[in-house]
């Protein structure tokens, strides 16, 4: 969709006022989406999402203009956009760019947007259907199939010309439990940066029970007591906890306004000795993975935390320039139409040196958090919040009723020296991530962890 | 391509694949905007948008396909994508193209310039500076922008239907860092509307709501009377808002299934749906499915009048549509939703709910919303800050609190409402308002 001589002329265009670096983000994207609600088909949507951005700086100024018009007209017209607002000089720009190919690590085996329908279809009554019927007091089950295929070309006023692919699959289950006049729900939704081939390694059959099981114990489940006390936070999307009480305080977006607790903290103690955390965008189809960043730069794997001191933020060109640190492979955005920002991809706690079964018996009492929901933060105050999606009551070191209705709040910088058990079970979970450039794929990850103490809401 | 271009390619395609009944739904955005940090614009920003879905009817099955893409190869691809996609779809539903109303309200929104990229640039300089000025504790990290928004969305159909609406918008952000004997503190305010008057009233309100955040406490756990402000109930009656949706009843997603006729909240709760609010920016004479809107009663002195309905559901559940078919974006399928929806305010000024809710607390923020609250089941646990009530007045700020408890019982529990309303979720076409609410007994974790 962008040549490198129609690149050339309008990166050329966009830095005409004065500007010292612009960049082109093009965009081909497109998306399915199956839907199934009551047992049956219900809807199939099929978009494409096609358009530039535009950008240029001046020192830490930027001007942004994005199009859908990809013609070497409508381009053209986008950078001058760009060069009426950084006008505070002239520049005569002649470049020449260079083709970067950058290796595919993330392999696709069945192309999952054209993909045969009838077997998409399958796939999804698969998942649903056993989500159905697992209980008699399931009384609903939604499906869907959310299918992503999106090329990106990126070329910029340092000679880059390169491209990439992103391809994503996700099935997402959500079961309600009814009884008694009451309802409850209960949801499982992996994803992978890879086809059809994810559902080799997640059975449809397998996430549509997990779905229903969640429900059904929510469906027995008594309110969660308030209050504060220590917390088992298991594995997979129990990494939100990281995610919000620190990852959005080490991204730039924040770090490089100094409006994150984090600033100023490089080499310093920040979380209990037993927490390595990571940033890492090459693991192998994973769904925040990709090959480069939607500013041209390899994604790397990046040790944030290690033995809880701060090793580095997460930073993309702008914050490079606001910070003085080198960029790390982390700017993302949500499609064209947003200008990038840094932000996590595969984010985790790694394994530590705690058996799983002791950190449960260490609590005489307390929570475990078995499955959890989204949350949000403040990164200048560190304040955040996160649901608890499935909770069990622990006391005496053993695991004991389940609890529904609770949510888990805190200051990040304190949680983070509270984390004083790190358990053996790494795994991932999959969210979609919201900030200034949009929503993003994010894993979030940990093994199981314990918190000594943290303030409980419930009822 | 104009949009009568890509009519007549897409009126042609269908025509060859033999598609008779369709629709178009085409939304064109142009917007502008500009930041600011420190004491300079940090970014300026520009959009140009064309979007369109063409959805068509095959064997009584509506099918969708959408595209950003304005080729003729694309949309021809497009109307075969849809064709095909209907081919799959399995609902009993009655799939229904409307023919259109007999006739539709006329308004007349607003028609406002797009300023110039260096309009915006000095007015938000200007926001910046008036930020600064509020209070020696405003520190850097403050951030001020403004915006403006055109949206012009057209909807036709194969009956010949051709229906169209636009809105313009102005966007201004006062986003304040205070920071004072090291603790930092922000907060923001944000107006959306037709001018850019006043924007000092923004800066003061965000300098002075920051500042009186600092030194909040935590608050001891326990059970409270509240005091919940027009905002925040705004944001919470806007994320419950679906279970007013027919479609959600319909499948049991939502507890008021068939409790039309039946008392679902206290008698001074009354709720409207109101797509001619002065509330909104734009008023809406058309829905998404191209029917002429009307203002609904959905609950009377605390008993449901109805829920909210597109045709299709309004067919199989029986009822009478509410044109309450919407679409978030023009890719999006149609799902049911509000315009303005509020709670009418009561007749309590905001001082006598203060001392009636004595020893309790204002809750001015909740927070995390969309993981802290489940729509299936009405629970929630949500982070929330505000301030002590004592002696019928508002005392030291608290924070680091959970509220918890349930939507649908909390209709039941409204205790007093304030006479003045809130537009707490302001929008172009969305909007949600609300008066403070008293709400006694709530189950709050604090320290």
């Amino acid at each position: 969709m962008l040549n490198k001589i129609i690149a050339a002329e309008v990166l050329a265009k966009a830095m005409s006022g004065g500007a010292d670096f612009a960049e082109i983000f093009c965009e081909l994207t497109r998306t399915q989406s199956l839907s199934l609600v009551d047992s049956k088909i219900d809807r199939i949507t099929d978009n494409v999402i096609s358009g530039v951005g535009i950008r240029a700086f001046k020192g830490t100024q930027t001007a942004y203009a994005s199009t859908c018009d990809v013609t070497r007209g409508g381009l053209l017209a986008c950078a001058q956009r760009v060069a009426d607002v950084i006008a505070d000089g002239k520049a005569s720009v002649n470049l020449s760019l260079t083709e970067r190919i950058f290796p595919n690590i993330h392999p696709v085996e069945v192309e999952p947007v054209g993909a045969d329908m009838k077997r998409k279809i399958d796939l999804l009554k698969a998942g649903c259907f056993a989500a159905k019927g697992y209980d008699a007091h399931i009384s609903q089950v939604q499906g869907t199939l959310a299918l992503v295929d999106r090329t990106v070309w990126i070329a910029n006023s340092e000679e880059l010309f390169t491209s990439d692919r992103h391809v994503r699959t996700r099935m997402a289950v959500s079961s309600v439990a009814s009884d008694k006049g009451e309802n409850q729900s209960g949801s499982c939704s992996p994803g992978r940066g890879m086809g059809l081939e994810m559902f080799e390694i997640f059975k449809p059959e397998d996430i549509g029970a997990e779905a229903s099981r969640h429900a059904m114990v929510n469906l027995r489940a008594s309110y969660c007591p308030a209050g504060r006390m220590p917390v088992a936070i298991e594995n997979g999307f129990g990494g939100v906890i990281f995610h919000e009480a620190c990852g959005h305080s080490l991204e730039a977006t924040s770090v490089g306004t100094g409006t994150s607790q984090m600033c100023g903290k490089l080499g310093q103690k920040i979380a209990g000795d037993k927490v390595t955390a990571i940033d890492d965008g090459t693991m192998v189809g994973a769904w925040g993975s990709v090959n480069i960043d939607d500013e041209g730069n390899p994604t790397k794997r990046n040790v944030l935390i290690e033995n809880g001191v701060l090793k580095q933020y997460m930073i993309d060109r702008l914050g490079s320039r606001r910070m003085g640190m080198p960029m790390t492979g982390n700017s993302r955005r949500q499609d064209y139409h947003y200008e990038p920002t840094s932000r996590m991809t595969n984010t985790y706690i790694d394994n530590g040196p705690d058996k799983n079964e002791d950190i449960i018996r260490s609590i005489e009492y307390g929570l475990y958090a078995k499955k959890m929901g989204g949350g949000s933060v403040n990164p200048l105050t560190g304040d955040f919040n996160f649901a608890v999606s499935e909770g069990y009551i622990i006391r005496n070191g053993e695991i004991c009723e389940p609890v529904r209705g609770a949510s888990l709040i805190g200051n990040g910088s304190q949680i983070l020296m509270d984390i004083d058990m790190v358990g053996q079970n790494l795994a991932t979970g999959q969210g979609m991530c919201g900030s200034s450039s949009g929503s993003v794929p994010t894993d979030v990850g940990q093994p199981l962890i314990r918190v000594s103490s943290i303030t409980v809401g419930g009822r | 391509m104009d949009f009568s271009e890509i009519k007549e390619i897409l009126a042609d395609a269908a025509n060859k694949q033999g598609i008779s009944h369709y629709d178009v739904y085409y939304v064109k955005n142009n917007s502008a905007s500009a930041e600011t940090f420190k004491d300079a614009i940090s970014s300026v920003s520009s959009e140009n948008s064309i979007g369109l879905c063409f959805r068509c009817l095959k064997d009584g099955k509506f099918g969708y396909a959408s595209c950003e893409r304005i080729t003729e190869e694309e949309l021809c691809a497009l109307v075969s994508k849809a064709a095909e996609n209907a081919t799959y779809i399995e609902s009993e539903d009655e799939a229904i193209l409307f023919e259109g109303s007999p006739s539709y309200r006329e308004v007349n929104n607003k028609v406002l310039p797009m300023p110039s990229a260096t309009e915006l640039c000095d007015l938000a300089l200007q926001m910046q500076r008036q930020t600064y000025a509020e209070s020696e504790y405003v520190t850097d990290g403050t951030e001020c922008s403004v915006g403006a928004t055109e949206i012009s969305i057209d909807l036709c159909n194969s009956y010949g239907l051709t229906l169209h609406k636009e809105a313009y918008v102005y966007s201004a952000v006062s986003a304040a860092v205070v920071s004072k004997d090291g603790e930092a503190e922000d907060a923001y305010e944000y107006r959306l509307g037709t001018s850019f008057d006043n924007t000092k009233e923004l800066s003061e309100k965000a300098v002075s709501k920051a500042l009186s955040k600092l030194g909040a406490t935590e608050l001891p756990s326990g059970i409270y009377p509240i005091v919940l402000s027009g905002k925040q109930m705004s944001v919470l009656l806007d994320t419950f808002s679906g279970v007013f949706s027919g479609k959600s009843a319909k499948l049991g997603l939502s507890l008021l299934k068939g409790k039309e006729g039946e008392k679902i909240a206290a008698d001074i709760v009354t709720l409207v749906d109101d797509p001619y609010s002065e509330c909104l920016v734009a008023k809406t004479p058309f829905d998404a499915e191209g029917v002429s809107t009307e203002t609904t009663a959905i609950i009377k002195d605390g008993v449901l009048q109805t829920l909210l309905y597109d045709l299709s559901t309004a067919q199989a559940m029986e009822k009478k549509p509410t044109a309450n078919a919407s679409k978030a974006g023009y890719s999006s399928a149609i799902v049911i939703s509000p315009y303005y929806f509020g709670i009418e305010a009561g007749k309590m000024s905001f001082d006598e709910l203060l001392t009636r809710a004595d020893g309790g607390v204002y809750v001015t923020e909740l927070k995390g919303l969309h993981a802290g609250a489940n729509a299936v089941t009405g629970d929630f646990s949500i982070e929330s800050a505000g301030f002590r009530i004592k002696d019928g007045q508002l005392a030291e700020p608290v924070k680091s609190f959970t509220i918890a408890g349930n939507f649908y019982d909390l209709l039941k529990n409204i205790d007093c409402l304030s006479d003045q309303i809130t537009v707490g979720v302001p929008g172009v076409f969305h909007a949600v308002g609300a008066p403070d609410v008293l709400l006694k007994n709530v189950s709050i974790a604090g320290k």
